[in-house]
């Protein structure tokens, strides 16, 4: 059997996920004997652009990181799904539009306002979406960043022609599993691991530190309930909204 | 001679999206564009009306590989803002958080963005079967740099861990003997990298004068912590006063904002701190540095390499005195206090691994922010990795555009410009 042919790209993003992916030192000159990295723009350099690269390779497997927010992203978006077997969305951004789409609730010309202190549009940038406004994505891994035992096993079960086993249940689940002090409850913090997707291992509430639901919300995730215990412990209804949107603007938070 | 026009399409190896662009006339380069192309971000606007603690959940976003640098910089000038101060303890973990960044952002670097350059690869995918020993080195370096992360962060990329006020749990002592073991232990990779980098060729195609900046700690010692700003020119600026350097103009080719110092572009980073401090460096770090006979301070932009494999070194010496420091004093889980909510500006300065990166952030009476300004080491360098490409091509412009284009790549990585950062860092004018 050749080597399955894999793409690795970025959309609009802070590169994150493509580096948690270099992070898996141990593993990685393995990873690369296994698959046929044919793209790897932030660690190979090519003579030609990504474009041209796509026009002779067709791609088992296409990991794309980002959000996307200019035309190029969407262009490159949709050639990439035109080359690929299965499209991967790696990373928050790719899921949900992740915290750069925090604020779609403004144009982007008023952000343009705030930040360049006048109002015009310099370079054709549009509200961050996620991968599946445009495209089909055929799974998801979440987080920001993904988790490294996430992708080992989602590279592995591809490699054995399986489909990955993603959690569906919620960080608390975890959390309690680490016998953590519930921060919800003990410190009346705004920790969303009630409602946000599990496979981090509970990281944060762990050290002591609130989930901030950087993974996404978990399937059927009981928001009203958080609105009315936030509200009960005193904080405004703008700021747990804030908050629940802080990752995932695009996904839907009934009150 | 003719007139051309060179483009390189997709700056590889490097953080985000970027392009060059360089018109030659006559032998010299008409015009050059550095051009940043990632979509813009806008996070100084993303934070406004966010209550204090939550700026820097968003802000290490900015930018994965120096999420640390960005996570403390910004709790830095929160804590400013609300006048918090920290214990020692809070201090040692910061510097030990933030030495990981630089551990893992060199190793990355040198081993698997600059090697490749050097020893005519296209990647260290490809490096990796003929150059096996230096590639295991590398990932080993960059291991122990998340590995630093992880423990006093929570995570390599993204350290949640680090919170306004100091650490959500701290490390025990035996976690800290054991990477003190671990750093020992890769003590000699780190020292072996800088032989390693010392004797590859710099060409010095790039080199002119240039004017460096750097954060100078207050104490007698190298460091990435500090609160006055030093120029080779002589001057010393309070951080608070950084506005002085980066008079940021928007140029029409790019979505970060450029820098320049009266009219003049300059250069922050490994090259210079090692040109303004290098006689404060650690023992072993100014004795490698003496040993393989570089002279500081250098010109030659390439030659942040050198510098970068001597910090490397010092990073493992100051991780080594800051693990003693914290066994010696005992470490305990130390609680954070409730953040006060008023009114305030805070600006905080840290040296990252690409150079000086500053925070600034005005609150209300609730602590939410109404104003936050982020000025990046990519944007304030970006003007001089221009000024270094057209010096670079009146030398070279009789070679072929695939060759020039190779060098011209290597000026800007070797700045290791990281494009997500600098884009759209710019200020926030919103009341």
């Amino acid at each position: 059997m050749s080597k399955p042919k894999i793409g690795i790209f970025g959309l609009t993003s802070c590169a994150g996920d493509q580096l948690a992916i270099l992070n898996c030192e141990d593993e990685l000159l393995d990873i690369v004997g296994a698959v046929d990295i044919k793209s790897f723009i932030m660690a190979q350099s090519e003579l030609k652009a990504v474009q041209d690269q796509m026009e002779d390779s067709r791609f088992d497997l296409a990991l794309v990181e980002g959000a996307v927010v200019t035309d190029e992203d969407e262009k490159m978006l949709k050639k990439i799904r035109d080359n690929t077997k299965l499209l991967i969305a790696i990373g928050t951004c790719a899921a949900w539009g992740g915290i750069p789409a925090s604020r779609n609730d403004l144009e982007r010309e008023e952000l343009y306002q705030i930040v360049y202190g006048r109002r015009e549009d310099l370079f054709g940038c549009h509200k961050p979406r996620p991968l599946r406004d445009f495209v089909q994505v055929d799974f998801s891994l979440l987080g920001c960043p993904i988790e490294k035992e996430e992708i080992l096993r989602a590279f592995s079960s591809l490699l054995h022609e399986d489909v990955p086993v993603l959690p569906t249940f919620p960080v608390c689940f975890e959390c309690k599993l680490n016998e953590n002090l519930c921060i919800f409850k003990e410190k009346d913090d705004l920790c969303h691991g009630s409602v946000t997707l599990a496979g981090c291992g509970a990281r944060c509430p762990s050290h002591g530190v609130p989930c901030r639901g950087c993974r996404g919300p978990v399937d059927e995730a009981n928001i009203p309930s958080v609105y009315h215990l936030m509200k009960e412990k005193g904080y405004p209804v703008a700021d747990v909204e804030r908050a629940l949107r802080t990752f995932t603007y695009n996904a839907e938070i009934p009150q | 001679m003719m007139s051309r026009t060179i483009e390189v399409e997709h700056l590889a190896r490097v953080e985000g999206h970027g392009k060059i662009l360089v018109e030659i006339a006559n032998g010299r380069a008409s015009n050059v564009q550095l051009k940043l192309v990632e979509g813009p971000r806008f996070f100084e606007g993303l934070v406004l009306g966010r209550r204090a603690e939550e700026v820097p959940v968003l802000m290490s976003r900015i930018c994965a590989i120096c999420s640390a640098g960005h996570k403390l910089t910004s709790i830095m000038a929160i804590e400013k803002a609300l006048e918090v101060q920290v214990s020692r303890q809070t201090e040692l973990l910061r510097e030990l958080l933030h030495h990981g960044m630089y551990i893992e952002s060199h190793g990355l670097h040198l081993y698997f963005l600059a090697l490749p350059d050097y020893l005519g690869f296209t990647g260290a995918v490809e490096l990796a079967p003929k150059y096996p020993e230096e590639v295991k080195r590398g990932l080993g370096i960059k291991k122990l740099g998340n590995t630093i992360q992880g423990m006093i962060g929570g995570r390599p990329i993204n350290p949640e861990n680090a919170i306004v006020g100091g650490f959500g749990k701290v490390p025990n002592s035996e976690q800290l003997e054991n990477l003190r073991e671990y750093l020992e232990r890769l003590l000699p990779d780190a020292e072996q990298t800088v032989l390693a980098f010392a004797g590859l060729k710099y060409n010095d195609f790039a080199a002119g004068p240039a004017i460096f900046y750097a954060l100078r700690p207050e104490g007698p010692e190298y460091g990435y912590f500090g609160q006055t700003i030093v120029s080779s020119l002589g001057e010393k600026i309070p951080v608070e006063e950084y506005r002085q350097i980066c008079n940021e103009e928007v140029v029409l080719h790019s979505t970060a904002k450029q820098s320049r110092k009266d009219g003049n572009s300059f250069m922050v980073g490994c090259l210079a701190r090692m040109n303004l401090l290098a006689d404060r460096l650690t023992p072993r770090a100014k004795n490698l540095l003496q040993k393989i006979g570089w002279m500081v301070p250098s010109h030659n932009p390439l030659h942040n390499n050198l510098a970068r494999s001597i910090e490397l070194v010092y990073s493992f010496e100051r991780c080594l005195a800051v693990i003693d420091e914290l066994l010696a004093n005992g470490v305990s889980q130390e609680p954070v206090d409730v953040m006060p909510r008023r009114a305030g500006r805070g600006v905080a300065a840290t040296e990252v691994p690409r150079g000086t990166l500053f925070h600034e952030y005005e609150l209300d009476q609730e602590g939410r922010v109404v104003r936050a300004n982020v000025v990046t080491p990519t944007a304030l360098n970006q003007a001089n990795i221009e000024k270094d490409i057209a010096g670079c091509v009146s030398h070279v412009a009789d070679k072929n555009d695939e060759e020039i284009e190779r060098y011209l790549e290597m000026i800007a990585r070797a700045y290791d410009p990281c494009i997500s950062c600098a884009t759209h860092l710019v200020e926030v004018k919103h009341r």
